[in-house]
């Protein structure tokens, strides 16, 4: 009874939908819906679609059509498209607040308790509903499921090692409850690489062996080559990947082509779940063209004007040589900034094998001697034009955790108060060249390791090494393999690496401060303690220092804190610890990115952020309302 | 005969088991494995990997299994045509190398013929015409062809091409038929692309074909036969033709072992200069990121080819040349 209005509510909305008043069909899409073949427009959007608007003066809204070029290095790199589509249940808005996108909405209790909500009518790429049936699926048939998992939950998941409760409420809204607060659990939504809570139920369980039993899984794979119904299911199920063109999406463009190809060709989605002002549904461009060439050809490709828009293999070196070719092959330069804490930092290994050296390296006093003795602005005017800021390894200023005492701190270039220091650790016997001696005679010489992968790592290195001598010490580099390299500092081979900064520049309150914390084995600083902590205090070494410790405390206080208030006050201390003890000696930061853009391109914002995490580089600025004037180049 | 050539089969094989143990045992030279490569990849770029996944991955490959299982895995499937898994690509081997080992056969036989229809004339001409205005000439020509890597001529044409035309001349096939099945259109757009890398490609390898021709035809044009047939008074082109000629195409036939592996591995350099979608720069690819299964089947089937054009280019030689005898021991 009650319910009566409202099914004539909505018959009458869906009639109004489909009137005269409706906005206008792609293009692109108008005769597969005259041909009956795909339904009309308001039948594909959920019934409260995600609006985008975005509040920025050369933002307009677009003209639909086109098809965009970009290139990658390897076919493995399609994955770039989830990053850059970007539809995650909540998303970074360009001002790093998170949102709600492919939600409608959420509720969150206490950092514990979420519950979300999707939208009513949202549709999978081949238009079957999206429900709470494929959050359940991920939930029962493949996290939970023994053979899909059998290393249990993914680690975001679990809150001392226990994963949450998990309610279906109805077909529009699941719940999950976690005894203890879970801070990571949105930004592990949101992140460029997201945590995916849900699967197309209707499309994996054809090759779950629960559904269509364990004898017809098992044959499947094996048909496929495939070792176990396990594996085929995984292969079938990369979200990520993306290299399944049959793999049901929500992203704004669908992958069509299978691996290997050396052009990958997307099309547009035609039930994604975002409209523009004006109601019509995104994205503008109809296809998304990924060139596949070598990672070196990629900036003389795009100088030769072989792509649409293109930033990533493109280094802040090509960038002259980018500039030169602007006008003749049509397309402009951007500079973004670059949102990782340093672009080049040192590492000095606290766990490193040699006892003389650790004693020394774990002396605050040694590592401030170092930093102060690097001259930054000399390396910022010789290796990146002025262009960079000179700084210590901490955030950015767009940051609200940024506060100007952490970038400075030891970061000015002062010899004589390095020299002090050094002098006041005892270290005052020199060799005849005039090198310090270690407190078992041997001249102090660091050796730094480098991946071996950029000149601009040994560029700066040379410049360090000048500097250094002036306290009597000497530098060598060892250039080496990116694996290598990694195994030499987990084992303490290693003295000191270059490598680059936080990797998240651009924090806030809400986003793990776990880089800044030894939390991971992969911390060039403190592989052992980080390794301790990545295996529950099982493997590694404990943290020796007392600052260490603490960063671990107040790590762990910041998963449990339940307010924002809380969290804040914890980032700022550690990174005010960071910033005195300097674990990590950073050199500048702010570096740029260079961005290009075709001409005919528009809303591709000319001051903005290039980051991995948060931002999924282009993903944040909505490539879904990037839009081609017709007459570029091509 | 036949007796020869059952004992150079029969020969082939612990020949090819010792190869596998070798590329086996130096693909897995370099520290890690490919999962691992993987990960310093991912993180290199500020992307993480969950560890639960990575362990999934690791039990899922085998990458967990003691090296010797490994490899005995990989070598029993190849006997029963299976040639493993590409993790890069998560596909069978033989999937993944499909239609770009066509493509690569297309590109190097035309790129041979081009050479020898080139090298061939142009060598008779020099080693007849020796120190004549046209042999210095077209040797200057050889040896900077000799002296240009092929991957050099394709960046300056690249940019020629680019500069002065406005076009891209890299790829195979118009960007339309790229992952489209086969037909009249897309071949012939293949053939209309396939030319700029087969002249680069061959560039270098005509060079050295002219150089190796002329130097074999100026050797037995110096010998006494040669001196005594043109004193019987045979017109020069009849001497040439019969008698020296044939003799210097011995090198021609001997070359056809080191051919066979070249028309399935293509320029590798060139190839990813030019982004041609052939086994080069795969190959190349999967060495780098250590897909091991990928990398070793390709090293084995290019050995295989080696093993096989030597044994063929022998025959032929056996055939051609009556001066060489399959009995060893009696020449003294």
């Amino acid at each position: 009874m009650i319910r009566a209005p409202f099914v004539l509510l909505f018959a009458l909305a869906v009639l109004l939908g489909a009137g005269p008043t409706a906005a206008e069909e792609p293009p692109a899409l108008q005769a597969e819906v005259d041909a009956g073949t795909l339904p009309p427009l308001a039948q594909r959007l959920p019934r409260v679609p995600l609006v985008v608007d975005i509040n920025r003066p050369d933002w307009t809204i677009g003209r639909y059509g086109g098809e965009l070029r970009t290139l990658m290095a390897k076919d493995r790199d399609i994955r770039m498209m989830v990053v850059y589509g970007y539809a995650r249940l909540v998303g970074y808005d360009d001002k790093l607040q998170l949102v709600p996108d492919i939600l409608e909405r959420i509720e969150v209790t206490d950092s514990r308790v979420f519950t979300l909500h999707l939208r009513p009518g949202h549709r999978w790429s081949d238009g079957h509903p999206f429900t709470t049936a494929d959050f359940r699926y991920f939930w029962e048939d493949v996290a939970n499921d023994p053979d899909l998992s059998p290393f249990g939950l993914p680690q975001v998941m679990k809150v001392r090692d226990r994963g949450p409760r998990f309610e279906v409420l109805s077909e529009t809204a699941v719940r999950y409850t976690w005894d203890e607060p879970n801070p990571q659990f949105l930004p592990a939504l949101a992140g460029p690489s997201p945590l995916f809570i849900y699967r197309p139920a209707h499309y994996l369980r054809q090759f779950h062996s629960k559904h269509v039993g364990n004898e017809k899984a098992t044959a499947q794979a094996k048909e496929a080559g495939a070792r176990s119904w396990a594996g085929y299911h995984q292969k079938k199920d990369e979200q990520f990947r993306f290299d399944n063109p049959d793999l049901p999406t929500l992203e704004p463009w669908i992958n069509t082509t299978p691996l290997p190809s050396t052009r990958f060709v997307l099309l547009r989605n035609p039930y994604f779940h975002r409209v523009d002002k004006a109601g019509r549904q995104l994205p503008y461009i109809d296809r998304v063209i990924v060139g596949i060439t070598d990672d070196k050809l990629i900036p003389a490709r795009t100088g030769a004007g072989d792509v649409d828009l293109q930033a990533r293999y493109l280094r802040f070196d090509n960038y002259t040589f980018l500039k030169q070719n602007a006008k003749r092959n049509q397309y402009r330069v951007l500079l973004w900034e670059k949102a990782i804490g340093s672009q080049n930092a040192l590492y000095p290994n606290l766990n490193v094998e040699d006892p003389v050296w650790r004693t020394l390296l774990r002396d605050v006093r040694f590592r401030r001697a170092l930093s102060l003795g690097i001259n930054r602005h000399e390396i910022n005017e010789v290796v990146y034009f002025g262009l960079a800021k000179e700084s210590g390894n901490t955030v950015l200023q767009r940051s609200p955790l940024f506060r100007p005492e952490f970038r400075s701190a030891w970061a000015q270039f002062d010899v004589k108060q390095a020299n002090a220091l050094l002098d006041s650790l005892g270290l005052t016997q020199r060799d005849k060249s005039g090198l310090r001696l270690l407190p078992d005679g041997r001249p102090m010489e660091i050796v730094v390791d480098t991946s071996g992968e950029s000149t601009e790592e040994t560029d700066i290195l040379e410049l360090v090494r000048d500097s250094w001598r002036k306290l009597g010490i000497a530098l060598f580099s060892r250039p080496s393999v990116r694996e290598v390299f990694r195994k030499r500092v987990y084992s303490g081979k290693s003295m000191m690496t270059i490598w680059s900064g936080l990797n998240n520049g651009i924090p806030t309150p809400e986003m793990s401060p776990n880089e800044l914390a030894p939390t991971a084995q992969e911390q060039l600083q403190w592989p052992m303690w980080g390794q301790y902590y990545e295996n529950n205090r099982k493997g590694g070494e404990a943290p020796a220092l007392p600052e260490a410790k603490e960063l671990v405390e107040l790590y762990d206080n910041w998963r449990k804190a339940g307010t924002v208030a809380e969290r804040e006050q914890i980032w700022l201390r550690m990174l005010e610890i960071h910033a005195q003890q300097v674990y990590t000696i950073g050199i500048v930061t702010q570096a740029l990115q260079p961005v290009v853009v075709q001409d005919k391109l528009h809303n591709v914002p000319g001051d903005a952020i290039y980051s991995w995490d948060p931002g999924s580089y282009f993903g944040m600025y909505h490539p879904d309302t990037f839009w081609l004037e017709p007459g570029g180049p091509r | 005969m036949l007796q020869y050539v059952v004992k150079r089969v029969l020969l082939m094989i612990p020949t090819m088991i010792a190869i596998s143990i070798i590329v086996f045992t130096i693909i897995q030279l370099p520290p890690g494995n490919y999962l691992e490569s993987y990960i310093a990849e991912l993180q290199a770029q500020g992307e993480s990997v969950d560890p639960q996944k990575i362990a999934f991955l690791k039990q899922e490959y085998g990458l967990d299994k003691p090296l010797v299982e490994q490899y005995l895995r990989w070598a029993g499937g190849m006997l029963k045509g299976d040639f493993g898994y590409s993790f890069e690509f998560n596909l069978p081997v033989s999937k993944v190398v499909g239609d770009r080992m066509f493509l690569t056969i297309i590109v190097s036989s035309f790129t041979i013929l081009f050479t020898w229809a080139v090298a061939f004339p142009i060598g008779i001409y020099s080693a007849t015409h020796q120190y004549s205005w046209g042999d210095y000439g077209l040797s200057l020509l050889g040896f900077l062809g000799i002296a240009i890597p092929n991957f050099m001529l394709a960046l300056v044409m690249l940019y020629f091409a680019n500069v002065y035309f406005g076009t891209s001349i890299g790829g195979l096939m118009g960007p339309e038929f790229i992952g489209k099945p086969w037909s009249w259109p897309k071949i012939v757009s293949i053939l209309e692309h396939s030319w700029i890398p087969v002249f680069i490609i061959g560039a270098g390898g005509t060079a050295g074909m002219i150089r190796k021709m002329r130097a074999n035809l100026l050797d037995e044009l110096q010998k006494q036969y040669v001196v005594t047939a043109r004193a019987k008074g045979l017109p020069p082109g009849k001497v040439l033709r019969k008698y020296p000629l044939r003799m210097a195409l011995n090198f021609f036939i001997s070359d056809i072992g080191s051919l066979l592996p070249h028309i399935i591995s293509g320029a590798e350099i060139t190839a990813v200069v030019l982004s041609l979608p052939t086994t080069g720069p795969m190959l190349l690819a999967a060495l780098k990121s250590q897909d091991m299964y990928l990398a070793g089947s390709f090293l084995m089937f290019l050995a295989f080819m080696i093993v096989v054009g030597v044994l063929i280019s022998d025959l032929a030689l056996v055939a051609l040349d009556p001066r060489i005898r399959l009995s060893g021991g009696v020449a003294r």
